[in-house]
């Protein structure tokens, strides 16, 4: 190419020279000329447009840009042999048009980034195997660490390393194994000429800072869950039978199944999970039960409720009682059930609660998913996942005397308590019946007297 | 009715404790996505996560120390922006205990406030942990909101404003011309007038001319302050004169945190008696 420069310098305007609107173009050796010869006696008209140079004005040689197809895996050899002066003309080359101009310079980073799972939010799901890699430089002594961002949800809050929720959409990859997903990695061609591959899912990997990446649906979610849920063996087989199912199939019933399921994921089989001595497994749930909680007392001789204004401000228990007028019970251990019940009057609500402490009752699992929380005294309520927020939640305790706040933990999972409505029908009707034949009795005698 | 068609395929024992009441809070950080840490580098420095409360009024900052290196953060800025947050102390009176940076380099911005904001709680809030087949519940009995404060930044566009004389500096972000090195620097006139400009111009006349009384002196002046804004500056004002107190911040690794952890497990597994009926529910229901 020199050569050919050298020789047009020299042949100006007397052989028709050939236009060369190629990108490697002629190469000129020293200061760029204009590559028209306007002398030229042919009608060719030379191209006036400025030809790429492929040498820099160092002398060195400048690298052409080929598209490289992420497919292909063919090594390119020039990368290396240009690889020193790649870095000064980095510059000009990111002008030219280079895709990808992060020239960090090669070798900065791997090509591929670690098979890693990576924190991926709220929404992402995945059991707590504790220890995980992938988490960040300081370990969190907390529960569900991070799930990978193969699960397929989006990574809102995906710096959470607690953090799981319900999906919108499919993630119950649980069932297929994590890392099922997580081997899956674009395949990329070698980085040439110090640019840096990072794979955008990845990136929350590169530093501490760095942002979190919206996660990508690598397959075909919908696909997926129906295979799940008609539990079809062949995949090909079951894409194309499945696709008018699929189409058939009432997304929000799906998506039920699997907020139901994710609550049986969570209270249930905990024991099965890998047990990272040094990481607490439990994880913790924030549950809202609709006013009032109902007051638990150790089995004691008189039972005693107050009445209490359940909508005062904050820092009122959350228990009520009601009615009548009995004395309450002051239990002075939780342990012994058969203390007798020192008769104390609390008729303030800001009474230090009784310190309780025992089994209220069972939560019940079903087959369907449904949790059904059965305490005592009759109550059934219906368990059910809340919205789960994006967002970091810290559950904390105040230690005033000791002016500490220790933070327990993230919460994982918010849940709805609500009454079963059945059970409270039923309860309503019996109570009404009572009060009309204790109503009918009283009746009766007045109209006798009347 | 329900293990006719749907089988109870698992049953975990409820437990409940309130041995921590009513100290079990849950704290939010809306803005946050990730876990609540030092950066690295700021660790490397030894700052740690610091906290504070004014416990009268319910509110604590939780002090998070800031990424400040060189591709993340703007020195520069950070100092003016420091001086800004040393003026906003200073008037709020609430200066952190720390003062040794200040002798002899000027302040920085490196950390980030966050401030807390007490939400009110619709019913029963209880906090869940399984662990070992069994449901632990222990009631929650504060909610509170952190988020950053950025009134040091109201104290910048302040200090502007009085410098280039209110007349152009329309957008926050100029600076205005710079000041003019004879002329001395324009000093709020009495940090009562800062403490009560919590947003409102008119609030600053009121509390130049306040003699003693604030609600006396206001009703002429403004004659037509209602009551609520009333209640609303008062509050602001006896929260601004609380002094802060140190708390010490107890991270989820700390041996702090283990054992407030395992103390909201309940301990016993004696039955417990209800005493109220499903129909509570209903009955207390407001309006109904």
């Amino acid at each position: 190419m020199s050569s050919q420069g050298s020789g047009t310098r020299s042949r100006q305007g007397i052989i028709p020279s050939p236009s060369n609107p190629s990108p490697s173009g002629s190469g000129d050796a020293g200061p760029s000329q204009p590559v028209s010869r306007p002398s030229s006696p042919t009608k060719a008209i030379g191209s006036l447009a400025k030809k790429q140079v492929d040498v820099t004005r160092q002398g060195t040689q400048k690298l052409k840009f080929v598209p490289t197809i992420p497919s292909r895996r063919k090594k390119e050899c020039e990368p290396s042999s240009s690889a020193i002066p790649s870095s000064p003309d980095r510059g000009r080359g990111r002008g030219r048009g280079r895709g990808r101009g992060r020239g960090d310079g090669r070798g900065a980073a791997p090509a591929r980034p670690p098979l890693e799972m990576t924190a991926s939010g709220p929404f992402a799901m995945g059991p707590a195997l504790a220890g995980q890699s992938g988490r960040r430089s300081i370990p969190r002594s907390n529960f569900t660490p991070i799930v990978p961002p193969g699960s397929g949800s989006s990574a809102h809050g995906a710096g959470l390393s607690g953090t799981r929720a319900p999906t919108l959409k499919n993630d119950k990859e649980k069932e297929d194994g994590v890392s099922a997903k997580i081997n899956e990695q674009d395949e990329y061609s070698d980085p040439d000429e110090g640019v840096e591959i990072v794979d955008m899912e990845n990136i929350r990997q590169m530093d501490w800072a760095a942002p979190e990446s919206l996660h990508r649906d690598r397959n075909e979610g919908r696909k997926k869950k129906a295979f799940r849920i008609k539990k079809e063996v062949s995949a090909e087989a079951a894409a194309t039978d499945e696709v008018d199912l699929a189409n058939a199939l009432d997304l929000s019933e799906s998506e039920e199944e699997e907020e139901l399921e994710d609550l049986i994921e969570d209270f249930a089989l905990q024991a099965d999970l890998e047990q990272d001595p040094g990481i607490r497994q439990e994880r913790l749930y924030f549950f809202q039960f609709p006013n009032p909680f109902p007051t638990f007392l150790p089995k004691a001789p008189s039972q005693d409720e107050v009445p209490m204004n359940v909508d005062a401000p904050s820092t009122t228990p959350k228990r009520v009682t009601f009615a009548p007028d009995s004395k309450p019970a002051q239990p002075e251990s939780s342990t012994a059930s058969t203390t007798p019940v020192p008769e104390i009057q609390q008729n303030s609500v800001d009474d230090p609660e009784p310190k309780v402490d025992g089994v209220i009752g069972q939560l019940e699992i079903h087959q369907s998913g449904a949790v059904k929380m059965r305490l005592k005294n009759g109550i059934v309520m219906d368990v059910a996942a809340a919205t789960q927020p994006s967002f970091l939640q810290h559950a904390a305790y105040l230690n005033m005397p000791s002016k500490r706040l220790s933070v327990l933990g993230e919460v994982n999972k918010r849940f709805i308590v609500s009454p079963n409505v059945e059970a409270l029908l039923s309860a309503m009707d019996f109570a009404d019946r009572d009060d009309q034949a204790a109503g009918a009795a009283e009746d009766l005698t007045r109209m006798d007297t009347a | 009715m329900d293990d006719s068609d749907d089988p109870v395929v698992s049953v975990l024992p409820i437990h409940y404790s309130n041995a921590l009441f009513p100290n079990l809070h849950t704290h939010q950080f809306p803005l946050l996505n990730r876990p609540l840490q030092t950066p690295p580098s700021a660790a490397l420095s030894g700052k740690r996560i610091r906290a504070r409360i004014k416990p009268n009024v319910r509110r604590f900052e939780v002090l998070v120390p800031a990424d400040t290196r060189p591709g993340f953060w703007n020195a520069d800025r950070s100092k003016e922006l420091g001086a800004a947050r040393m003026d906003d102390d200073r008037d709020k009176n609430q200066e952190t205990a720390k003062g040794k940076q200040r002798e002899g380099e000027e302040p920085r911005l490196g950390e980030v406030r966050m401030r807390s904001e007490q939400i009110p709680q619709k019913g029963a809030y209880m906090l869940g942990i399984v662990r070992d087949g069994h449901l632990h519940l222990h009631p929650v009995s504060e909610m509170h909101q952190l988020r950053p404060t950025l009134t040091y930044l109201d104290a910048l566009s302040r200090k502007n404003k009085r410098r280039t004389g209110g007349a152009g500096s329309d957008s926050d972000s100029d600076d205005g011309p710079p000041p003019d090195p004879d002329e001395p620097a324009p000093r709020p006139p009495s940090p009562k007038k800062e403490k009560k400009s919590a947003g409102e111009p008119r609030e600053v006349q009121v509390s130049a001319r306040k003699s003693s009384d604030d609600k006396g002196g206001m009703q002429p002046l403004q004659g037509g302050l209602s009551t609520a804004r009333r209640e609303i500056l008062l509050a602001i004002r006896t929260e601004n004169e609380e002094a802060w107190e140190d708390l010490e911040f107890c991270d989820v690794e700390t041996a702090d945190s283990e054992s407030a952890f395992e103390a909201v497990f309940s301990q016993s597994a004696e039955p417990l008696e209800c005493k109220t009926e499903v129909t509570a529910f209903l009955k207390h229901i407001p309006g109904l």
